[in-house]
């Protein structure tokens, strides 16, 4: 029993209370000092209200002070506004391709999820292989990498949560104390997080870095490209996980029986497979041989956009569905992003950082490879995944086009540590709703997590100075 | 009759405070009333993360944060029933009571609707410099609290 009163100082307590309005008034004064302060050397008038806009969006995205898409409106809103690029520019910058892209694959993704695809093909990888405690951890494991290299990880996260809930309740895990039960949950999460950065629908990060590439250099990386330099990299990662949290968390379950009854029973619910199942089967995988085969071509946004055109011809979704499963904020996101890269590189202000900034230390090609990696990563817990891009690809391909460096390897070395938030709940969705299930603490996620994000960069950067070469990949043009 | 009001909640549960409440009640010859408060915060957080971030559609999210709090819905229910168990082993009036919403505005309008004479609490277990710069919500339902409010950190 005790007695505690509010020791705090009487300007602490006011100043926490006010600290919104304060916010955005100081950042408000630190854009104003930004672009009326004296232009420094070397650097443009508009490359100057580019970092002036550059900061805002910057401490927005980092301070989540507003939804992030919101933050992107900023971009959108102060760059012809501050002359740094025209109206038509920056609005025509929204009819990128990699928008549209990110766009059609979260539709495909929206009707796999409404046709109940993924869940039945969950539940029978579960049902079918789980029949003891170690398989049914690594069927959930693998099976969240899988799905996450098909459809968005936090979708695949949404939707595999309730069983993995059930699962838990069926075998009657105490939160907080069952090993198995963090287990299970770390399995969710991580295996999304790991699976997410094994092709390009994972999360919309990859395609957006490939946006802004595109934009600022005319480089591109193509679909089938992507995955084979990154696969190893999730194989290691998923060997890791396995290994790292069977020897913190030692299984403390003799039989999974009764999980694999809720598994049974969930699956006679759903009953025989629908036309609608097949069908938007179907049309996903001609979707991804389009996207490997003629994604070239015709381009990774037209293929997906055919799909979802033949998704509505079929009537195998209605516009209402998708309106269910999709956020528009997206288009805001990534639109937005991509102009602030855009006015980054066009208005010089990307070059002039680099120069001023980074200059001095970055001399080797590992150099520049190994740091914004580095950066990436830890920066991707703290920020969402889209945010570190938007932040640190402008400055690293200005850095890549002064040392000779292919941008299209610095445009990995921050894409793919991107969407490695292994660490905090914030990090990523499926690391929050790991947590919300009470299994898992944030100590827990933070312990492990730690270690997966160095073995993360380690392994990466192995693979880029090893494997890489070997498949004709290199740091330098 | 006089009432001990106990309120448990989704962040933390404490052995000591129940056991407490149910003595308290035993010997001032009071009923206890056990309050589990469902908080929608963290689902909020969920929808708000996966619609905010992920970019996840209204309804997968929506559904995502009604299984959370079917789950938690279902611990108050084992928790209460916990609190029964020793409250009719120590031949105590019990009266179990579940509430959804915002923790510091349940409590105190169940306080005054049951009339409670004192309220237990249990508080989150925080790190100092976590209890410099935020308190606890029991600590604003102790300041606020018509009654005595007796706090136990959680176990």
């Amino acid at each position: 029993m005790s007695v505690e009163i509010d020791t705090r100082p009487i300007w602490l307590i006011l100043s926490l209370k006010a600290l919104r309005p304060a916010f955005f008034i100081a950042l408000g004064l630190l854009f104003w000092f930004l672009i009326s302060m004296p232009t420094p050397d070397g650097l443009t008038i508009a490359g100057q209200r580019a970092i002036a806009v550059f900061a805002v969006c910057l401490i927005l995205w980092v301070s989540n002070m507003v939804p992030l898409a919101i933050t992107s409106l900023f971009a959108i809103v102060l760059v012809p506004l501050f002359g740094v690029l025209s109206k038509k520019d920056t609005y025509a910058l929204f009819g990128n391709e990699a928008v549209f892209f990110i766009l059609g694959a979260f539709i495909l993704a929206g009707a796999i999820m409404h046709s109940g695809l993924s869940n039945r093909i969950a539940l029978n990888i579960m049902e079918r292989f789980g029949d003891s405690p170690r398989k049914l951890l690594l069927s959930i494991f693998l099976l969240a990498a899988a799905l996450s290299f098909f459809m968005s990880e936090h979708a695949v996260a949404a939707m595999l949560f309730p069983i993995v809930f059930d699962i838990s309740k069926g075998l009657n895990l105490r939160p907080g104390k069952s090993n198995y039960g963090k287990l299970l949950f770390f399995a969710l999460a991580w295996g999304c997080v790991i699976g997410g950065v094994g092709t390009f629908l994972g999360g919309a990060r990859v395609p957006l870095a490939i946006g802004i590439l595109k934009e600022t250099t005319g480089h591109t990386i193509e679909f089938l490209d992507y995955t084979i330099a990154v696969l190893p990299l999730v194989v290691v990662m998923l060997l890791v996980g396995y290994f790292l949290l069977t020897r913190f968390f030692p299984i403390d379950v003799a039989g999974v029986e009764s999980a694999h009854q809720v598994l049974v029973k969930r699956l006679k619910t759903l009953g025989k497979m629908s036309y609608n199942e097949y069908a938007v089967g179907t049309v996903l995988g001609i979707t991804i041989l389009g996207w490997i085969f003629l994604g070239k071509d015709a381009g990774l946004a037209t293929v997906a956009l055919v799909s979802v055109v033949v998704l509505f011809v079929l009537k195998l979704v209605r516009w209402k569905d998708i309106e269910e499963y999709v956020n528009w904020g997206i288009i805001l996101m990534y639109g937005g992003a991509i102009i602030l890269g855009t006015a980054l590189d066009k208005s010089g202000a990307a070059g002039w950082l680099v120069n001023s900034a980074i200059g001095s230390w970055a001399t080797t090609p590992w150099t520049v490879f190994a740091v914004f990696s580095l950066l990436s990563i830890f920066l991707t817990e703290a920020i969402s995944n889209a945010a570190v891009i938007a932040i640190l690809l402008p400055v690293s391909i200005g850095m890549a086009e002064s040392l000779s460096l292919d941008p299209a390897i610095v445009t990995y070395s921050i894409a793919v540590p991107a969407g490695l938030a292994f660490m905090l709940p914030m990090s990523t969705p499926a690391n929050a709703i790991a947590v919300s299930s009470n299994y898992i603490s944030v100590k827990d996620m933070a312990k492990g997590g730690l270690i997966m994000c160095l073995t993360a960069w380690v392994v990466f950067n192995l693979m880029a100075a090893f494997y890489w070469p070997l498949i004709g990949m290199g740091y330098s043009k | 009759m006089k009432k001990v009001l106990l309120v448990l909640s989704t962040s933390g549960t404490s052995a000591a405070a129940i056991d407490y409440a149910v003595k308290r009640a035993k010997d001032e010859k009071a009923a206890l009333v056990a309050l589990y408060v469902l908080e929608t915060g963290l689902a909020n957080e969920v929808f708000d993360t996966f619609s905010d971030i992920g970019f996840i559609g209204e309804k997968p999210s929506m559904e995502l944060s009604e299984s959370i709090m079917k789950e938690y819905r279902q611990r108050g229910y084992e928790e209460l029933g916990r609190v029964q168990v020793k409250a009719m082993e120590e031949a105590v009036g019990f009266e179990p009571l579940m509430e959804q919403g915002d923790f510091v505005k349940k409590v105190l309008e169940m306080i005054k609707k049951t009339d409670a004479f004192v309220a237990v609490l249990v508080k989150r277990k925080k790190s100092q410099i976590f209890k410099y710069f935020s308190r606890s919500l029991a600590d604003e339902v102790k300041e606020n609290a018509p009654c005595e409010v007796v706090l136990f950190t959680e176990e």
